[in-house]
């Protein structure tokens, strides 16, 4: 079933589509929610939150790509869901991608105290729009879908120690980026 | 207060066309398929490749045999045991190795330090996560040097010649006595080109540089092109004293001799038996490659 297809049945209020979307990208949205929660039951906790949001979010909206939309939904619960349960022992592969994005702003204070979500993001688009395709890719596996540093290797057919090289000079390159457009001191 | 998790959650904002090109192998069985596709096609690529490559370094191994340097291509299935913290039981058995590089047994090896005499880069004054990096003074001696994030401080834009480079420079002191009875330096990754050997007066080293690549198979299913990693290693060592000096990085040859060229080189006083290290290999292309 495609995409457009699925989103008609979410549009026929037809549950149908949500076995539809589970078949579609439920692989996707259980990996991106494990990768950030590092527990299974959480995972599939998140992943029926999900469905729900993506339930009560469609109709109206006609999201596309759907798998980006709800890997989108799913990275959002599971972060919220993990602050929420700060309490639990530091072991989840989010807290290594969290303190390596610590080191982009680090040692530096905001410019403003309530930094504009929206100028920020705008910036995160000009330095991935910057960025050459590899480490582009490599940045968006690494800190927006919380792969291990393993995984993107294979992926990108390079080794363990060139990725981890490479993030670092990525998250390098951010932090200056941060700091020339004064969102970052 | 911008923090990681402000920038976590900005992310999330991050343009649907990012997201989508480096989603494309996630979750999707038919695209898990495609990927033991491309990586056999490497190896046996690969294999390739390093045939056409061993048979002119089966040549310089012969004239490499007066020098104080020895080099061989190893048989693919000869098996290396490389100490690997991360690996089960501690160790890792690699084999098809690209190069291996042996020392005259050296019973203790005189430590030494360096300090660059000539950088292509200025080095910045402070950096900002690295403390307590004060700059290069007349004080400053290293064992280790590491370039990818002092090349780039404090810099308003990077250069040119830094694009697409992950690790312009790094030197590194090793000892030759830690390489006795059968150990020594491997690439593991990188396939060499022609080997050079030289002497250096001034810092009264042999040496022996050359290339090493990597070529990486196109991956269109997320849209990778074709690519070859290029590296030059600059190998320095004294015999007598028992130090070696990897000068390496993804800088051109001639710029990585005139950092090798430049070094001041140093005793420290400190002496290293071969019992001083519990690793006997050390591979010359993991970290930089």
């Amino acid at each position: 079933m495609t995409d457009n297809e699925i989103i008609d049945l979410f549009f026929e209020r037809s549950e149908q589509a949500i076995d539809e979307l589970a078949a579609a990208h439920g692989t996707a949205v259980r990996r991106v929610a494990l990768n950030i929660l590092g527990d299974l039951r959480d995972a599939e906790e998140c992943v029926n939150d999900t469905w729900l949001g993506v339930w009560n979010a469609i109709p109206p909206e006609r999201p596309s790509p759907l798998r980006t939309y709800v890997c989108t939904i799913a990275r959002n619960l599971a972060a919220k869901r993990y602050h929420a349960d700060r309490a639990k022992k530091r072991e989840s592969r989010y807290d290594l991608v969290l303190d390596e994005l610590a080191e982009c702003v680090g040692g530096g204070d905001s410019a403003e105290d309530q930094t504009a979500a929206r100028e920020l993001a705008g910036a995160i688009d000009r330095f991935l729009g910057g960025l050459e395709y590899t480490d582009r890719f490599l940045f968006m596996r690494r800190y927006w879908f919380a792969d291990s540093l393993q995984e993107s290797a294979e992926m990108a057919g390079m080794t363990y120690g060139a990725v981890s090289v490479r993030l670092h000079r990525i998250r390098e390159k951010l932090r200056k980026q941060l700091i020339k457009e004064g969102l970052l001191e | 207060m911008l923090d990681q998790n402000t920038l976590f959650d900005a992310l999330a904002d991050a343009d649907d066309a990012y997201i989508q090109s480096a989603a494309s192998l996630l979750g999707y069985e038919k695209e898990d398929n495609m990927r033991s596709v491309p990586f056999a096609r490497r190896r046996l690529s690969r294999a390739v490749l390093i045939a056409a490559v061993i048979a002119a370094l089966l040549a310089v191994t012969v004239m490499a045999s007066f020098f104080a340097f020895s080099t061989r291509v190893p048989a693919a299935d000869e098996t290396f045991r490389i100490h690997w913290s991360d690996a089960e039981g501690g160790y890792l058995d690699w084999k098809n190795a690209k190069l291996v590089v042996s020392f005259p047994e050296t019973a203790e090896s005189n430590e030494v330090e360096f300090r660059p005499g000539w950088l292509p880069f200025a080095l910045p004054e402070k950096l900002p996560l690295s403390d307590p990096w004060q700059g290069l003074t007349d004080e400053t001696w290293f064992r280790r040097f590491t370039a990818e994030s002092l090349c780039w401080a404090e810099l308003e834009d990077d250069p040119a010649v830094y694009e697409d480079i992950s690790q312009p420079l790094e030197i590194e002191v090793y000892a030759m006595s830690q390489f006795n009875d059968g150990g020594a330096m491997l690439m593991l990754y990188q396939t060499p080109g022609e080997i050079t050997e030289e002497h250096y007066d001034a810092q009264d080293a042999d040496v022996l540089r050359f290339r090493g690549t990597q070529r990486f198979e196109a991956r269109p299913e997320f849209g990778l092109p074709e690519r070859t990693s290029e590296y030059s290693y600059v190998l320095l060592s004294n015999a007598r004293e028992g130090w070696v000096i990897a000068v390496r990085g993804q800088l051109d040859m001639d710029t990585l001799v005139k950092v090798a060229k430049n070094l001041e080189i140093r005793p420290t006083g400190e002496t290293a038996t071969y019992d001083d290290f519990e690793n006997h290999f050390l591979f010359f292309d993991g970290g930089v490659g």
